[in-house]
């Protein structure tokens, strides 16, 4: 039974929680302010929370100095793929791990579980060989398939949806088989239906992953009309190699912008989906 | 409606067998109650007749027509499940007309079926609501309402009353047995219930470790069980088992006396009353004679206290004889 906290120990917990949120929110909060403050006030001390004079005009100099929207098009191109693409083999994969019995398919989960242990750092080379020898070298094919197909947001999300699938009753399942449906349909028109929590889990996790991927475009990508938002950002320096603090942090606020945007709308169904699927945080 | 035929059926899971060869016989229309204990079987022949469990041997026959290797749906079978497999995201409609949807039923006939199962059921106001939003007793009849649309040969049903209260299962045990007298379609039940077996069933198959111990109507399995374990398993409170010296029989009897087959007269076993359970209108009493318990059932009020000795006389005509070493009636 849960009892109820007094008004007083209720504030004080409150009151803890938003010191303990300092950390996270001040960064957050420097950037966006930062982003509008000219280059002389960004270090100036004491640091100004809000900025007495607002300059944009960082804003235009991220599109001015790089091509910086067709930047913003890859990354929301390629993460919407691989987002796609990910919940459609993760839960597919998943489902198969959790309801078909085929002789080792406890150790092909196994295997595939694997993949997470492996760093990139370990794969990326091969990988990069296998890229060059297919000629997907400066071109978006290795951020697409990679991930998708055998990368960690691959790996983790199959096993998020197996967690999901296995929890699932399984009377469900043989009541559709009673009333008919097949081991497809099963899978697309009861299982998947309510995986929604767990595959909304996977999307934004697989979204973040793809939007912040930052070590293989500095591999396979050399053109700056091919780069995506988190190698571009690094690009907006000054002749000495220096960052242009202001125009860098106003290209990291757009760059954060759409991020924040889907977690606060999808917060709850984020932390519900792990919770389905025991792997509370 | 379609007759069952089960023949010689195993079920194995790797080197156990858990089903050793039974067979049994139900008629066209018959309501039948397979009843047992845990883990004796019954679900697993239940779901080899749905056809959600292979067959190790044996054959199944739904309708004259033998269905080992068919899938479910071919079966032309419904079935209600224990935890009633509602499907969450569905209407009570979408979950009703679901199987006649993909059987490519047209849409006015899935309309006219499920409002002619949601009629019998008490269901209208409810079609448009989710499972999650109905109480115990609603879901348990929206799962019939699923089975009963389809107009099947044979429906099975799986404990369908163990997640309700005793008083909404009365009622919903008076409901399944109506439905069974308006459809008049053949019914398979498991339970692990005797009473509910014994109330619903036309015809009870007894179950024990994968075997059946006894079949016949409720009143043949009360009054001539045909061993030790049906003996017991029948009947509540349960038979009293009386090694055969103590009644004057030889020492490999055991001699089995109901509790409501006592009557207080001299001549009896002499008990010490232990335990004294007014019913209002019956008394039930525990005694100890001799090491042995016995419980004896009055219909009436029976003055006694613990500590008291009574003397407890089987009621002539009303004992039962079984053979100690293999249980079976003499």
């Amino acid at each position: 039974m849960r009892t109820e906290l007094s008004p007083r120990l209720k504030l004080a917990l409150y009151g803890l929680l938003c010191v303990l949120a300092i950390p996270f929110v001040f960064p957050t909060w420097w950037m966006v302010t930062s982003s509008v403050k000219p280059i002389s006030q960004i270090f100036a001390f004491p640091p100004e929370l809000i900025p007495h004079t607002f300059d944009w005009s960082s804003y235009a100099d991220v599109f001015r100095l790089q091509p910086f929207a067709q930047q913003y098009w890859n990354s929301c191109y390629i993460a919407a793929i691989v987002t796609v693409g990910t919940m459609a083999v993760s839960s597919l994969a998943g489902y198969a791990f959790a309801r078909i019995r085929f002789p080792g398919s406890n150790l092909l989960f196994l295997v595939v579980l694997l993949g997470l242990l492996m760093p990139t750092e370990v794969t990326i080379v091969p990988l990069f060989q296998m890229s060059l020898k297919a000629g997907m070298v400066n071109t978006h094919w290795p951020l697409i398939l990679v991930p998708m197909l055998g990368g960690m947001p691959s790996v983790f999300s199959t096993f998020v949806m197996r967690q999901f699938f296995i929890a699932l009753p399984v009377e469900l399942e043989e009541a559709a088989r009673v009333d008919g449906l097949g081991r497809f349909k099963i899978f697309w028109t009861i299982a998947l239906p309510l995986a929604r929590p767990a595959l909304a889990a996977v999307a934004i996790f697989t979204f973040l992953q793809s939007w912040n991927l930052y070590l293989e475009p500095i591999v396979y990508l050399t053109s700056p009309e091919k780069y995506t938002l988190p190698q571009a950002l690094t690009q907006y320096v000054d002749v000495y190699q220096g960052p242009m603090w202001n125009i860098q942090l106003a290209a990291a606020t757009l760059t954060a912008l759409p991020v924040l945007v889907v977690f606060i709308f999808a917060q709850r169904q984020f932390i519900e989906g792990l919770a389905h699927t025991g792997l509370k945080g | 409606m379609a007759a069952v035929a089960i023949r010689n059926v195993v079920k194995r899971y790797g080197a156990n067998t858990v089903i050793h060869g039974v067979s049994a016989e139900i008629a066209d229309g018959e309501f039948v109650v397979l009843v047992g204990p845990s883990g004796c079987g019954k679900s697993t022949l239940l779901r080899m007749i749905a056809g959600l469990e292979p067959i190790t041997e044996g054959e199944i026959e739904i309708g004259g027509r033998v269905v080992n290797e068919l899938e479910p749906k071919d079966r032309d079978i419904a079935m209600v499940f224990q935890n009633y497999a509602l499907y969450p995201h569905m209407t009570v409609e979408k979950n009703m007309g679901f199987s006649l949807e993909h059987r490519g039923a047209s849409k006015a006939e899935i309309a006219g079926r499920v409002h002619w199962a949601a009629d019998i059921l008490g269901l209208g106001a409810l079609l448009q609501r989710r499972p999650g939003q109905l109480s115990g007793g609603q879901r348990q009849r929206v799962a019939m309402g699923r089975a009963i649309v389809r107009n099947p040969q044979v429906f099975l049903f799986d404990e369908p009353l163990s997640n309700l209260d005793a008083k909404l299962r009365v009622v919903m045990r008076g409901e399944i047995k109506g439905l069974h007298q308006r459809l008049g379609t053949t019914m398979v039940y498991v339970t692990h219930d005797q009473i509910e077996a014994m109330t619903m069933a036309d015809k009870i198959v007894v179950m024990n470790a994968g075997r059946i111990e006894q079949i016949g109507t409720a009143t043949e399995l009360y009054d001539r069980p045909a061993n030790l374990f049906v003996a017991g398993f029948i009947g509540s409170p349960a038979m009293n088992f009386i090694p055969g010296p103590a009644m004057g029989q030889g020492a490999g009897i055991t001699v089995g006396v109901r509790p409501e087959h006592f009557e207080i007269a001299d001549g009896g076993l002499a008990g010490r009353v232990r335990l004294v359970e007014p019913l209002g209108s019956d008394t039930q009493i525990t005694c100890d004679v001799d090491g042995i318990e016995i419980v004896a059932m009055f219909h009436r009020r029976v003055a006694a206290t613990p500590g008291d000795t009574l003397s407890l006389r089987p009621l002539a005509g009303e004992t039962h004889r079984f053979e100690a070493s293999t249980g079976v009636r003499l």
